[in-house]
Formats: C-alpha cells, sequence, structure tokens
C-alpha cells in the first residue's frame, strides 16, 4: 500500500519506518528542510533502539522516502498519517494548530479517496475537526478521518509498532474500516486484537490509558511514603501486592515522580476535557498534585540530610532522563530536581548514558556534566540517584566508597538492597523503605 | 500439624476447613455456643460455593472439629490463627477489642512454643499490640507473633485459599517462618511464592492491596462518567485500555461502585491509617469521594427520566448482593440505592437468587422481595439493575417486553449490548454508554 505520513517526530518516524518495513512504500513529510535533508542522506534524528536497522533498509530498499513536498508526497497515498506535534498550550488543552493547519492544505489537495488517520494523541473530538477542515475543500465521499492512537514507548517503540498489545482504531466508515485492516494485518498475526470503535472512544482511550498509568505509579508513590511514616517496606508490599494477578507486576515501582512527553502531557489534557465536559475528575487531580510533589521528594531528603541551605555542597546525579533507554529529557524529575538544588545553592555534577546532550542546551550553564558515572563522584558530598539505567544496578561499591567525599547516597529509584548499603557502610535513602545510617564510630 | 483457629466468622472457616484438607487437625473456637453446635452438627453457617463439601468430608474425617473452650482449642496447637472481626470503629479506624482480648487470653493459656497469627484484616502495627498483650503472662520465647492476611475474595474463597496467587507472610522471627513455611508448603507447589516480609509491610500489603483495586474501579468509574460526557462508549475504552497488558483486562468494569465487606472497610482503615501517621493520602481521599458519589448515579438517572419525586413509580430491582455469587449486602451498592429511592417516594419490587433473606432483615417491611426475576418486573415502571448475576446476562427480553409497563432499564452494570437494546424497543439507560432512546412511533 501507499502510505504518507505527514510530521517526523518520534512518533511519525517510527510509523513510517515500520509501515515501510511490512513492505508499504511510505513517503514522509516534513516542513524541516534540514532535517528532510538529514534523514534523505541516511541520517536517524531520534535516538530509538533498533530503528537504526530498519531505517537503513527500507531506505536502501527505497520503500522509505523523504520530502518537504506535501502534496507530491500524498499524490498517491491510500492512507495519509497525521503525526503532527500537539504540545500543551497555556491551559493544558492540546494545541491542534498544526493539525488543523495540515488538514485545511489537505482539503485543496485530495482528488481521490484517502483516510486521513490522527496518529498524533489529540483530544476528544479532533476527529471531528479534521472532518470539518477537510470537508471546507474536499466532497466528504472523497476521504474519511480515522483515530489510530499510538501506543508506542520510547526505548522500546520499534517493538511496540511491529508487536502491538492491541490495536485501537475509530472509525464508523466501512470503507476506512477495511483499508486499516489490510494496513496492520501483518502486525496482529499473533492474535494480538483490533479494536474498532467510534472515534470519540478511541481518542479517549489513549488518554485513560495513560492517565491510568500515571494513577498507578501515583498511588504507588503515596503507599511509598506512607511506608516510610509506618516503617513499612515498599518494595515487600509492592511484590505482595504485584503478585495479585488483578493487580499484576508491573508499572508498580514507587520512584521521583513520572515524567517524558506522554504522562504529564497526557493526564493534563485529559483533566482539561474533563474540566471542559463540566466533569470533575477528581482522581486524576489527585494524581496531577501527587506527582508535584514527588518530584521533590528527592531534594526533601537531602535538605534534611544537610540543611535547607546547600551552599558549598556538591551532589553527583546518576540518570537525567525520565526513563532509561532513552535522551528524552521532557518533563523528566531530573530537570525539577536540578532547579530545586540549584536554587538551594548546590553544586550538580551529573551523568547520563544518553541525555546529556539534551540536558547540555538548557542547563549547560547551571551544571557540570561528566563522561563517565564514576566521575560523577569525584570529591562530592552525596551521591542523587534519579534514572533506573541498568548501568547504575551493579556499581562498583567500593569504587564508589572511594570516590564519594561523604558516603551519602539518595536513591530516587531504590536500586540497591538496604542490607547491602548497611554492609558497604553507606548512608542510604531510598524510596518506601527504611533509612540505612551509618553505624556509630563510622566516619562518613 | 495441629492448628486452632479462633473465631468462625468467614475468614475462620474457610482457613480452618481448608488447612484441615490438606491433612492438618483442625480445632476451630467461638464463643458463639449455638455456632458451634450446628457445625458440630454438620451446618455450614455461611454461603460459599464449594466450601460444603470440604466442610463434610473433613468434619466426617475428624480432621475438623469445633468446641467454644479456647483452652481446650489451643492446648496441641502448634499455630494459632486469629480470625476475629476488626469492625470499623466511628472514626474508620479498625476495632482491635476481639483480637486483643484474645490475645490477653492466650497470654495465661500457653505453655509451650506457639506461633500466633493474624489472619485477620488489621492495621499496621497490630502484630506488636498482640505481642505486647501475650507478653504481659508468658514468656517471649513461648510464642511469635505472625502477620499473614488472607486474600479470600468471597464467591471463590475456596479456590483462593487452595490456589493462592500468593501467600503473604509477615515475620522476623527465623522459628516462626519455618513453621510457617511447612504450614503453606501444599499450597504452593506450582511455584506460587510465599513472600516473606517484616510484620509491618504485611499488614500494609492487605490494605493496599484493596484500595489499589477499589481506586482501579473508581478510575473506571470516573472514566465512564466522563464518557457519558464526552459521547464516548466506555466498554470500547475499556477494551483499548485492558489490552495493555501493563493494564490488564481484569477488574476495570464500572458500575455503581464498589461495596461489600472488604473494600469500603479497608480503604477507610488505610485513609485512617495514614491520617494518624501525618499523611495526606490524596489519591484515596478522592477515591471514597467518588464511590460516595457513584452509589447515586442510578438513582440520579431514574430521577432524571421520571422527576425527582417518585412517588407513584415502582422500581422493579435485579440483584441486592454487593456482587455476584454471594449473599452479603455489607455496604452494598444496592442498599444505599433502596434507600435513596425510598426517601424519593418510589415503591420497590426485588429480586437477588441468594441475598434476599440478608436484606429482609433490614427492609422487609421497606420493600417487596419476590421470588422470581420476573416476578420483580410485573407492573413496574423500571426495571433497575444492581448486580451482575449471571443470571440476568441473557433474559428473556421478549417477555421483559411484555411484562415492563414502560420497557424502561437502569443497568447499572452494562450487561446488555445497546444495539440490541434498541432493537428490542427499550429505553435502556448504563454506565459510561449513551442512552438508547425509545423509537419515536413506538409508545410507551
Amino acid at each position: 500500500m501507499n502510505v504518507t505520513v505527514v510530521g517526523t517526530g518520534y512518533v511519525g518516524l517510527v510509523t513510517g519506518t515500520c509501515f515501510a518495513e511490512t513492505g508499504n512504500k511510505v513517503i514522509c513529510v516534513d516542513i524541516d528542510e534540514a532535517k528532510v535533508k538529514k534523514m534523505q542522506s541516511g541520517g536517524v534524528p531520534i535516538y530509538e533502539p533498533g530503528l537504526n536497522v530498519l531505517f537503513d533498509r527500507n531506505t536502501k530498499q527505497e520503500r522509505l522516502s523523504f520530502t518537504t513536498d506535501l502534496e507530491a508526497a500524498i499524490q498517491d497515498a491510500e492512507v495519509i498519517f497525521l503525526a503532527l506535534p500537539t504540545p500543551p498550550g497555556e491551559d493544558g488543552s492540546a494545541d491542534l494548530s498544526y493539525i488543523l493547519g495540515v488538514a485545511k492544505q489537505l482539503s485543496s489537495m485530495i482528488k481521490d479517496y484517502k483516510v486521513i488517520v490522527d496518529k498524533s494523541t489529540v483530544p476528544v473530538g479532533t476527529a471531528e475537526k479534521v472532518h470539518a477542515a477537510l470537508v471546507s475543500g474536499t466532497d466528504e465521499s472523497l476521504f474519511d478521518v480515522v483515530s489510530n492512537p499510538e501506543f508506542l514507548r520510547e526505548g522500546v517503540a520499534v517493538d511496540d509498532f511491529m508487536k502491538p498489545d492491541r490495536v485501537v482504531i475509530g472509525t464508523t466508515s466501512e470503507k476506512a474500516r477495511e483499508v486499516m485492516s489490510r494496513l496492520y494485518k501483518p502486525f496482529v498475526r499473533q492474535g494480538n486484537p483490533i479494536f474498532f470503535m467510534d472515534e470519540r472512544s478511541a481518542e479517549l482511550t489513549k488518554y485513560a490509558a495513560n492517565s491510568y498509568l500515571a494513577t498507578r505509579i501515583s498511588f504507588m508513590n503515596e503507599i511509598a511514603n506512607l511506608c516510610e511514616k509506618v516503617g513499612a517496606d515498599v518494595n515487600m508490599v509492592r511484590q505482595g501486592m504485584g503478585s495479585d494477578t488483578r493487580i499484576g507486576k508491573r508499572f508498580l515501582f514507587p520512584g521521583v515522580g513520572y515524567g517524558g512527553s506522554c504522562f504529564p502531557k497526557d493526564v493534563q489534557a485529559l483533566a482539561k476535557t474533563a474540566e471542559q465536559n463540566d466533569y470533575d475528575f477528581k482522581i486524576l487531580k489527585s494524581v496531577m498534585r501527587v506527582n508535584r510533589i514527588q518530584k521533590s521528594v528527592l531534594v526533601e531528603k537531602i535538605k534534611a540530610y544537610y540543611g535547607e541551605d546547600l551552599t558549598g555542597v556538591t551532589i553527583g546525579m546518576w540518570g537525567l532522563a525520565f526513563k532509561p533507554n532513552t535522551d528524552d529529557i521532557r518533563e523528566a524529575p531530573a530537570l525539577y530536581i536540578i532547579e530545586e538544588l540549584a536554587e538551594a545553592g548546590a553544586k550538580i555534577k551529573a551523568f547520563d548514558p544518553e541525555a546529556m546532550e539534551n540536558v547540555a542546551k538548557e542547563y549547560g550553564d547551571k551544571i557540570e556534566m561528566v563522561e563517565t558515572q564514576y566521575e560523577a563522584l569525584e570529591g562530592v558530598d552525596a551521591l542523587a540517584v534519579i534514572t533506573e539505567w541498568s548501568v547504575f544496578r551493579t556499581p562498583d561499591f567500593d569504587k564508589m566508597k572511594n570516590l564519594l567525599t561523604k558516603r551519602v547516597v539518595f536513591d530516587g529509584r531504590n536500586l540497591y538492597s538496604a542490607d547491602q548499603m548497611r554492609e558497604h557502610g553507606f548512608y542510604y535513602e531510598s524510596i518506601g523503605r527504611t533509612t540505612v545510617e551509618i553505624e556509630k564510630g563510622v566516619t562518613v
């Protein structure tokens, strides 16, 4: 099939590449000429494990190409994916100007039947708005607008696309349904379902799923906070809960709050949708408050140890990305922690395997970035672990002891066992677990 | 092994019977002489599928006996389970007087080492209080107190006990751990884990698990409420969400609020524990608010249709138990709905396969209870479905059409397909789905 993908951000590029991988002819469109040129010469503009290989293979075999010319790109397309940014506006609602702008352009270009697919995460009712924009210039019989939300997780997006848990397709048109079924057939051979539903339900599904996961994390963060108060161990409580098959083991890890380009934005947008529809979404409001507070939890622990004024204190940071295996720092807890530490007068020495370049753009002058994880410990007063990268999970504790000026570790991801830290003689605070104090007589 | 179970309520009886089933010699102790005599004569005092069979077999073979004499009951026991009521006090906290008073009695009865197990759902710190009560009368070396919360679901409690998802055991004593491991070995042969932890974490685990499930349900209830506002279909959104393997399909059904003897009590008790420990558990507070409102949602729909004053209206009710396969009506949404309907002036005709006897005790003079499900819709103005018993799922719609005067149905459990209801010409309101309006031409 001929597929056009408009927008080559994270979602667009993964979508285009993966559809090319099943034999479709995919043209990706972007207005950014430099970016298009880069992709034409083989450069993958984002970091995503496994994408390179597919990108290379499909560009080489000419199933995947790039252009800035929208009209040329959609000429032969049977399906047009809109994978455009929907940044949160001032009030938290998603800004649809990019999507509706492209819909307007398409309305004067479409000459034969095409399925227009909203792939971006867009609020309930967007399919109707896109429809309205198109119908201002084209006949209704020449297109259908479909909602087909992406469920890609950064770091495993290629896998998520190629082997989806499910595909959600919102359309009331039989014709569009047939086209979409054909397109997705190679991805659901193992019996993973395609759910067909109306457009509004499909649009809401994406927000509901992400907001639910944010609720799950936030509930566990609250349980962790309570554990600290009552002297329980959240790690054990988590295992006891997660083994209930109705609850499940995954996504129950407490930490320093959720971040990234999806959860905060989607939670905020769903809350906005509720507000606009005169519904008081009580749990979601609490979730937002819990997360706001949770992002400060580690700084509070550091201040409780060193005092409110951190002038003269240097903190080593492990991890900046909002989660492992990505260079994405959008809404990352690390940024909030950096801001708060800097405000309290602390110096910061940070290391992240992938995200340092992105952080340098914004915070290059405020913090020191180092090339290896142990460099971040040299001459610092405490280590703060922010992102649970694998490489931080079994570090060389002896080396850590020697490098840290004070054997003090604040772990926002519960990476280490309390017993282990006690044996190594660390002062160790984590989330929802007992503080490991340094034994008497031992100098920090 | 020799086991004593103190308290023969729901949890105690299932616990005692199931331990007898794996070959242990179990003595159940209760102060209620009548109840003990009945059990000695072979009567099972509660309705629980599958329990009868095990009860008969183990009493017949002399492995399961009953007494009112605590001293005799515990004489040879290696393990003593406390399965006593912990009713919510005025302020929502669990009342420990039964548990602690038995502990006091035991403190003068115990002569050799015994493991005392808190099986009831008790707040964090109870194991320590039981320990304190015991240590007043006997030496610390003669006992250990263990927290071993039950995770039984009414209706499938026997299966839950015999094939648990997991067993949680809170103890810091090696000796008690060994005894408990031996006891539970036959139940975890398939690799389902026994998770050992400290007492406080074990106590918290039970509350955290139930509160999490209450949160899950309440989140979906809010999504359903939002669906009604934006015109989406919660059944589709639920499927789209549930197929995310991190979320899971189970326990995502919206309805008229959670009820029963566990969730409301445990949520309230956890909120109380948080409050006592100066933690503001924000999500849980929202969950409680959401559930309070959700229990009124069906009455609001009925009033939306008939007007606030329901004088002269008769509502047929299908389902009274808080969930299917139980006769338990504690905190059942049905009770709230009955109260509100009566207050608005309506008459009620109700049917439930098991719970009518329990409801009759409280509401026998206020509502009419009928023997068959179709009797409940004779000459009523509308049917309200409250509990999702299987028998209500594929009813005889033709017969319903004939019996229901106005063909009006309010479904609190989304049992029927909206298309189907439209074809039959019902006016049909459910939870989080669009209203099926009666066709214009058909007369109400």
